[in-house]
C-alpha cells in the first residue's frame, strides 16, 4: 500500500488530507506541486492527473482521486477502523455531505480573499470577505446552539467527522484574507476543539491549541 | 451621543460562557482589541490584545491555566498581574519585573463579563438588577453604529418566556443610559423584564447583549425565540447602516512601551518599592516551621514573581530578612512563606514566629529572583532540605502547570517533619521525602538522585549549608558542570575575614576610595554618597553583584559558583574584598 499526495504546503485543501492522514496514522509520500508562483497545477503533467487543474490529488494503489472532500470520505471509509470519521448511516452521511458543500463555499470565499491578498489572484476581495462572514455567522449560530445541545461538532454524532476537517482550515486561515473571527466566539471555541483532536498537525498559519483542562487534570 | 475613547463606563464584553478554561477569547471595546481569558482559579483577565515583545495578538496565544503564553516567542504572562514570568530565549534569567502587559478592569456579573476603557470607576450593578436572577441571551454582533443599535432596540418586541406563543405582548420601554434599553413585555398572563446592553465595539460595530429576568423552564426555546428576533433586528440595522456613510473607526492611541521599559534602569535601585501586607493566615506547617500568608491591604493582587523568587520582610524589630515565595504561577492574591524558628538567629525568625499575629501589617519588598528556573531542561531535579522546601515548592508548582516532568527530593532531619506536606501531595511530579537519614546515607541518596549528568539537565538545591556543599561536591564528582547546578543559600555561614585593607577605584563614578580593615566595600561606597543596591548584606542573595574590571577578588560569599569565582568577572561588595592592594569596579 502506497499513498501519494500531490501537495502544496500552503494549501488549506491539501492540509485537510495531511490532517486526516495524521489523525488516522497513515503513512504517505508527498509530491510537491508548486501552486504559487509556479502554477504547476495548470501544467500538462498535472492536468493529466486532474483535468480540473486543482489540488489536492491523491493516488492510492494506482487509484487517482481528486477533490479534498471526496478524498476525505474515501480515506475515512477505507482506513478508519473506528468508522467515526465518515459514518455509514444515511442521516449522518447527509449531514457530512452538507458540510462538505459548506467547506467548498468557505474555500470560494475565505480562501479566495486569502489568494487575492497574498497570492496575486484577481478575486473581488470585499465580496469574498462578505461571503465568508455570512457563512461564519451561520456556523457560529449552529455551534453556539450545539454547545447547549451537547453537540461539540458540526454534525450530530458525539465525535468529529470529516465535516469538521473539511471546514476547519480556511476558517483558521481567514485572517490571511482579512476576515477577523472576533464576532464568532463559538466558532473560535470549535477551532480549539479541532486542534485538540489526537493526531492533530499544524500548517503554516495554523497554530496549536494548548492542552485541554481535562487532559491536564488526569 | 458620540463614542469616547475615554468613556469611563463599564460595558459587557463577553458572556461568562464565552470563557471556558484554557481558551483565549478575542474581544473589542471602543476600538481597542482585547485578549480575555479565564485562569484555572476562575479569575477573568482582560488585557490589551498584543504581546509586549513583538505586538502579536495574545488572543492566538495559549491559556496554560495560570499563565498566558504568546504564540510567537513563548513569553509567559501571569494571571491577574499580566507580568512576564518567563522568556524562553533567556531561560536562565528572571524577566525584569517591569515587563507587564496593559490590563483593563474586569468584572463578572449576571452571566456577563464587563470591562471599561479606564480604571476610573468601580463596577456597579445596573439599576434594577437587585433581587432578581438574570439569564444571558445569545449575544448578537452587528455592523452598525452602537447609538443606532440602542435606538432600534427600543422597537424590539418579544414574548415572555412563559408565554412564547401567546398573544403579542405589550411592551414598556425605558432608556436608563445611552447604550442600555430596558424592556418589559406583558401579555394577559405573564410579565417579562429584560435589559439590553449595546457593547460599543467600534464606531460602526456593536454587540447586543441581552439579559432576561429569571431562569426559563425551557431555556433553548427562549434562546431561539430571542435569537431569531434579534437576528431580524440585526439584518434590518445592517441594511440601514449600509445605506449611509460608515463612521470613521475609532483611533485608539496605542501607547508605546513605557520609558521605564525602553531605557536602562539606574544602576542604584536600593530595595525596590516597599509594599504593606496583611498577615492573613499564620499556621504551623510542621514542627518548627511556621507558614505565613501575606495579602495586599487593598484586596487587589501582589506583584508578579517567578519561581525561586524571594521577598525582603521588614521585621518589627528593624531587621530585614529574605523569605522565598512558595506560590504557583499566577497565584497573586497572597504570598505564602515558610519561616523556621531558629533559636540561634539574631532575632529575625524568632520575632516573626513569636510576636507576629494574624491581622498584623508588615512591610515587604517587591519580589526579586536570584534563583530562576529554566523551563527548557530535559530533566529537572529539585532538592530541598528543611525549610529550603519553600522556593522548591514554587518551582514544582510552575513545572506542574506546564506539564514538565521533575523529580523532587525533600530531606528532613531526624525528628523533623516535612513542611507543606498537603501542598506537596497535590503535585503531579515524582516526590520523595527522605526523613532522618544518617549523613552517609544522605550522601548516597543524593548521589543516586543526581545520577550522571547529560546535556540540558539541571538541578536546583535549597537547604542548609552542609547539604548544599554535599550536593555541589557530589554533582561535580558526577560530571555536573557548575552552570547546571543552581543553588540558594539561606545565609552565609562562612567566617568572614575582614582584615585586609585596600583601594577601590570606581570606574564609572570616577572615584577612588580606601577600604580599611573591618569595613566592607559597600559601606565605604555608601559613606561616599553612592547609592548601591543590596539586600542580605552577608553574601548570600546576590543583590549587590558588581562587575570587576581589574584586580583579584577575595571571594567570601556563597552566591557565586566556583566557576564564576574563578573567572573574577564579578563580586559581591557586601562581603568580598581584594586579594591585592587595589580593585577596579564597574560602578
Amino acid at each position: 500500500m502506497t499513498i501519494t499526495l500531490y501537495d502544496f504546503e500552503l494549501s488549506g485543501n491539501c492540509y485537510k488530507l495531511r490532517l486526516l492522514m495524521s489523525i488516522l496514522g497513515l503513512r504517505y509520500d508527498i509530491v510537491p506541486v508548486d501552486f504559487f508562483p509556479g502554477r504547476q497545477h495548470k501544467s500538462d503533467w498535472f492536468l493529466r492527473l486532474n483535468p480540473f487543474g486543482q489540488l489536492p490529488v491523491l493516488v492510492d494503489d494506482g487509484l487517482t482521486l481528486s477533490d479534498s472532500g471526496a478524498i476525505l470520505a474515501y480515506l475515512a471509509r477505507k482506513y478508519d477502523a473506528s468508522g467515526q470519521w465518515f459514518p455509514e448511516d444515511p442521516a449522518t452521511t447527509a449531514q457530512i455531505l452538507r458540510w462538505h458543500a459548506v467547506a467548498d463555499d468557505i474555500t470560494a470565499t475565505s480562501s479566495a480573499a486569502r489568494l487575492a491578498l497574498g497570492y496575486d489572484y484577481d478575486f473581488d476581495v470585499e465580496k469574498s470577505q462578505a461571503g465568508a462572514h455570512r457563512i461564519f455567522r451561520i456556523m457560529d449560530e449552529h455551534l453556539w446552539f450545539g454547545e447547549r445541545e451537547n453537540r461539540d461538532w458540526l454534525c450530530s454524532p458525539a465525535h468529529p467527522t470529516t465535516a469538521d476537517i473539511a471546514c476547519f482550515p480556511y476558517v483558521m486561515l481567514s485572517e490571511e484574507g482579512g476576515i477577523g473571527r472576533e464576532d464568532y466566539p463559538a466558532l473560535r471555541r470549535w477551532c480549539d476543539r479541532v486542534r485538540r483532536v489526537p493526531g492533530f498537525v499544524v500548517m503554516s498559519g495554523i497554530f496549536p491549541a494548548g492542552r485541554p483542562l481535562e487532559e491536564v487534570q488526569q | 451621543m458620540t463614542l469616547s475613547l475615554d468613556d469611563p463606563h463599564w460595558h459587557p464584553i463577553a458572556s461568562s460562557d464565552d470563557l471556558p478554561k484554557r481558551h483565549v477569547y478575542q474581544g473589542q471595546l471602543l476600538g481597542r482589541e482585547l485578549a480575555v481569558w479565564r485562569a484555572d482559579d476562575g479569575h477573568v483577565n482582560v488585557w490589551e490584545n498584543r504581546c509586549l515583545h513583538r505586538g502579536v495578538r495574545l488572543s492566538i496565544g495559549i491559556n496554560e491555566g495560570a499563565e498566558l503564553k504568546c504564540q510567537y516567542h513563548g513569553w509567559r504572562y501571569a494571571n491577574r498581574s499580566a507580568g512576564c514570568t518567563y522568556i524562553p530565549a533567556h531561560p536562565a534569567d528572571a524577566p525584569a519585573r517591569r515587563i507587564t502587559n496593559r490590563t483593563y478592569p474586569a468584572h463578572e456579573a449576571f452571566g456577563l463579563v464587563w470591562s471599561a476603557a479606564t480604571h476610573a470607576q468601580p463596577f456597579a450593578p445596573f439599576p434594577g438588577s437587585e433581587g432578581a436572577d438574570w439569564f444571558a441571551l445569545r449575544p448578537v454582533p452587528l455592523n452598525a453604529a452602537p447609538q443606532d443599535v440602542a435606538l432600534a432596540l427600543e422597537k424590539y418586541r418579544f414574548q415572555p418566556a412563559t408565554d412564547l406563543d401567546g398573544e403579542p405582548a405589550r411592551t414598556m420601554i425605558e432608556r436608563p443610559a445611552p447604550l442600555t434599553v430596558r424592556l418589559s413585555a406583558q401579555t394577559g398572563t405573564a410579565l417579562q423584564r429584560a435589559v439590553f446592553f449595546v457593547q460599543p465595539v467600534d464606531a460602526n460595530r456593536a454587540v447586543i447583549r441581552g439579559l432576561i429576568e429569571g431562569t426559563p423552564a425551557d431555556p433553548l426555546a427562549v434562546l431561539r425565540h430571542h435569537n431569531e428576533r434579534l437576528t431580524q433586528l440585526r439584518d434590518r440595522l445592517e441594511r440601514a447602516a449600509r445605506r449611509k456613510p460608515a463612521p470613521e473607526p475609532l483611533q485608539p492611541a496605542f501607547e508605546p512601551v513605557s520609558v521605564e521599559l525602553s531605557t536602562m534602569p539606574d544602576i542604584a535601585v536600593p530595595r525596590g518599592n516597599t509594599l504593606r501586607v496583611l498577615v492573613k493566615r499564620k499556621w504551623n506547617s510542621a514542627e518548627g516551621i511556621t507558614a505565613f500568608e501575606l495579602a495586599p491591604l487593598d484586596g487587589g493582587h501582589l506583584p508578579t514573581f517567578q519561581p525561586g523568587a524571594h521577598i525582603d520582610l521588614h521585621l518589627p524589630n528593624g531587621l530585614i530578612r529574605q523569605y522565598s515565595i512558595t506560590n504557583g504561577p499566577g497565584d497573586l492574591l497572597s504570598y505564602t512563606i515558610g519561616v523556621k524558628r531558629d533559636p540561634a538567629s539574631k532575632g529575625g525568625s524568632q520575632v516573626l514566629v513569636d510576636s507576629v499575629r494574624e491581622g498584623d501589617v508588615l512591610a515587604i519588598s517587591e519580589p526579586r529572583n536570584n534563583f530562576p528556573l529554566r523551563r527548557d531542561a530535559t530533566r529537572t531535579v529539585l532538592i530541598a532540605g528543611g525549610v529550603g522546601i519553600t522556593p522548591i515548592l514554587s518551582m514544582a508548582r510552575f513545572l506542574d502547570k506546564s506539564r514538565l516532568p521533575y523529580e523532587l527530593h525533600y530531606f528532613v532531619r531526624q525528628g523533623e517533619h516535612a513542611a507543606f506536606r498537603e501542598e506537596l501531595n497535590q503535585l503531579a511530579g515524582t516526590i520523595t521525602i527522605h526523613a532522618g537519614l544518617p549523613r552517609g546515607d544522605s550522601s548516597r541518596t543524593i548521589a543516586a538522585a543526581l545520577g550522571h549528568w547529560s546535556r540540558a539537565q539541571h538541578v536546583y538545591i535549597c537547604g542548609p549549608a552542609t547539604m548544599l556543599e554535599t550536593v555541589r561536591s557530589t554533582a561535580a564528582a558526577q560530571g555536573w558542570p557548575d552552570e547546571a547546578v543552581h543553588f540558594e543559600y539561606f545565609k552565609n555561614d562562612k567566617v568572614l575575614d575582614q582584615s585586609s585593607a585596600f583601594e577601590v577605584e570606581l570606574a564609572r563614578s570616577a572615584m577612588t576610595l580606601q577600604v580599611p580593615a573591618g569595613r566592607t566595600i559597600l559601606e565605604v561606597m555608601r559613606d561616599a554618597g553612592l547609592q548601591a543596591p543590596s539586600s542580605c548584606e552577608q553574601g548570600a542573595c546576590g543583590t549587590c553583584l558588581t562587575g570587576v574590571i581589574e584586580g583579584e577578588v577575595d571571594h567570601q560569599d556563597v552566591y557565586l559558583n566556583d566557576t564564576e569565582k574563578r573567572t573574577n568577572h564579578a563580586m559581591l561588595t557586601c562581603v568580598s574584598r581584594a586579594k591585592g592592594k587595589r580593585l577596579v569596579l564597574d560602578i
